[in-house]
């Protein structure tokens, strides 16, 4: 393994063991409860929905067959808790790359070693992707663990599947902040780029659909990809998924560019 | 001689703030540059420019004959930043060792010799290291590989008298290797005992490089002379280079600008018992160097 990503990743430790103990936290208690809500149905009947707004169900992913395997991990799993932290996990370690470093003035010593800056990027950045797919991986045998013990009757290609595309959408949301890290060297500036994309790009997705004035705006929202295939009912939207990595090796080109030709500390 | 470092109108302006205009400068081969220059005066400017981490605005610079661009030649420097951040969990010695071997290996020993040498204790996290001791790691990362060319912001700030002597030592065993060394300071006396010339930079411009020989030898001195009896004021008036003459019976005191030679000659008709001579001071011409610039500034604008 290259030197910097050895080291990187090495920086990057502690935080991942943090965010995937607790991810799988998260992952574990949520799908555990399955079970006896399916001993009190009452509180997931047709009836018990129906009395949530609908804005609020939609928001939600439609809420429909929440009393199901499927429908329970995708609203609870797989729908908003899981992206919404698995992305704040991204994207803290995606400012971890270049903006931090530059923010603390740690950056310029590692500038000047005899690496290229494109070189420096590109392994900081492989660092994040292994990073973030040590998470996927942990959280994935969890998610599988958990929902075959509480009979939740769902096949594991499904969950895979689904399990892919989140680890596609954090991929490209921690690019995203090492993109905008790169180019401006501000952490703040980054989370509120990846913060207004997710949470404008998820209500666009879900409440938006039905209104026709921003409904094509999901075609620019990064959670469409994400969400629109279901995979946990339909399987691999493969199309989808190529339009989230390209999208992110077209912010990793960007980052490269911009961090090449910029003044680094000022 | 060869340069190994090389500027030519070199000129960076951070927005429409100048931090440093049109520099052309010359760092021969085996030589101790020192920079100097007040705050803000533009001093990191150049070092920072001159290791690619700020592009100029205008202007080039090549170090160690490559381009500033080349990452390669970044491998033959030591470079000790003005603003040292070391951060972290991870201890001083793993970090040493993470930037060894980057810049392909040092020699076995060399990182503990240096920090036996400098009294830093390298099993401490960085992140708790004081600033003493952040600036010795410092200063053993950039010397650890034995580069040719060591580019040092500021080496002895926070370091204690002993640390500092020890460093000193360190420059001058780097250039009987005939490595060249640039350093920047506040002031003269950090360096006057190392560096072979001096540039003065100021308001982003470079005033003056100079020759510490040289300079030694323009510099104004203070000298006292006591004779076994009073001597008149005139004999000593007027003498080439003597001035601020103040006689008080049998002694003399003066200040002499480069050779004290007419000064000693006219004492010689006097018997003289006892002489005090200090060091030149070189402060002073270094002070005068801001104020002619003021003064010509002053007159430009009257
Ligand atoms: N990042 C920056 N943004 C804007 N202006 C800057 C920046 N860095 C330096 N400057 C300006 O450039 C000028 C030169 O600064 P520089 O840091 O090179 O001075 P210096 O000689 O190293 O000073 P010091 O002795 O205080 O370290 C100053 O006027 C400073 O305000
Ligand atoms: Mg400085």
């Amino acid at each position: 393994m290259p030197t910097l990503v050895r080291k990187s990743l090495g920086e990057y430790r502690r935080a991942l063991i943090g965010w995937t103990v607790g991810l799988c936290a998260f992952l574990g208690m949520y799908i555990s409860i399955y079970a006896s809500m399916m001993n009190d149905p009452e509180t997931f009947s047709k009836q018990a929905i129906a009395k949530y707004p609908g804005a609020l169900r939609d928001l939600m992913g439609g809420m429909a067959d929440i009393a199901t395997g499927r429908g329970y991990l995708q609203a609870v799993a797989y729908q908003l808790l899981g992206p919404l932290l698995f992305t704040m996990c991204a994207a803290i370690l995606g400012n971890r790359a270049i903006a931090g470093p530059e923010e603390a003035k740690t950056l310029e010593l590692t500038l000047t070693l005899p690496i290229d800056r494109r070189r420096l990027l590109l392994e900081r950045w492989a660092a994040l992707a292994l990073g973030l797919l040590a998470v996927a991986l942990v959280t994935l045998a969890v998610a599988t663990g958990a929902s075959s013990a509480a009979d939740m009757d769902v096949p594991f290609g499904s969950i895979l599947a689904a399990h892919t595309g989140l680890f596609l959408l954090v991929l490209f949301f921690g690019t995203l902040t090492l993109c905008v890290g790169a180019a401006f060297g501000r952490k703040q500036v980054a989370l509120a780029v990846v913060g207004v994309w997710g949470v404008a790009g998820y209500i666009v997705e879900t409440m938006g659909k039905s209104i026709d004035a921003i409904s094509w705006l999901r075609w620019i929202s990064p959670v469409h990809y994400y969400l629109d295939g279901r995979p946990l009912y339909q399987g691999w939207p493969y199309g989808d998924y190529l339009v989230l990595l390209g999208a992110t090796a077209v912010l990793l080109m960007t980052a490269l560019l911009a961090f090449e030709r910029r003044d680094v500390g000022v | 001689m060869t340069a190994v470092v090389e500027t030519e109108g070199l000129t960076k302006f951070y927005g429409t703030r100048r931090g440093l205009e049109d520099l052309t400068l010359e760092i021969r081969q085996g030589e101790v540059f020192g920079y100097l220059g007040p705050n803000g005066a533009g001093k990191t400017t150049t070092i920072r420019l001159l290791l690619d981490v700020i592009r100029p605005t205008s202007g080039r610079a090549t170090v160690l004959g490559a381009d500033t661009r080349d990452p390669r030649v970044r491998a033959r420097i030591g470079y000790l930043p003005g603003e040292l951040a070391l951060e972290g969990r991870e201890r001083a010695r793993d970090y040493l060792q993470f930037l060894a071997d980057v810049r392909g290996g040092v020699s076995r020993g060399r990182i503990d010799e240096l920090a036996e040498r400098l009294d830093a204790d390298l099993s401490i996290r960085m992140g708790e290291l004081s600033k003493g001791n952040k600036q010795k790691v410092g200063l053993i990362q950039a010397f650890m590989h034995e580069p040719e060319l060591l580019i040092l912001d500021e080496p002895t700030s926070g370091l204690d008298p002993l640390v500092q002597q020890e460093f000193l030592a360190m420059v001058r065993e780097a250039r009987t290797a005939g490595h060249t060394i640039l350093m920047s300071s506040h002031v003269l006396a950090e360096v006057e005992h190392v560096a072979d010339r001096v540039g003065i930079v100021r308001a982003g411009r470079l005033v003056a490089v100079e020759d510490i020989a040289a300079l030694r030898e323009r510099a104004v001195r203070h000298v006292e002379l006591h004779f076994d009896a009073p001597v008149p004021k005139e004999s000593f008036e007027g003498l080439p280079g003597v001035r601020d003459v103040v006689v008080r019976g049998a002694s003399l005191r003066c200040t002499i600008d480069g050779r004290p030679d007419a000064l000693i000659k006219a004492a010689a008709r006097y018997t003289v018992v006892h002489m005090v001579s200090a060091e030149p001071d070189l402060e002073e011409i270094f002070l005068t160097y801001y104020s002619e610039e003021e003064g010509r500034h002053a007159h430009a604008g009257a």
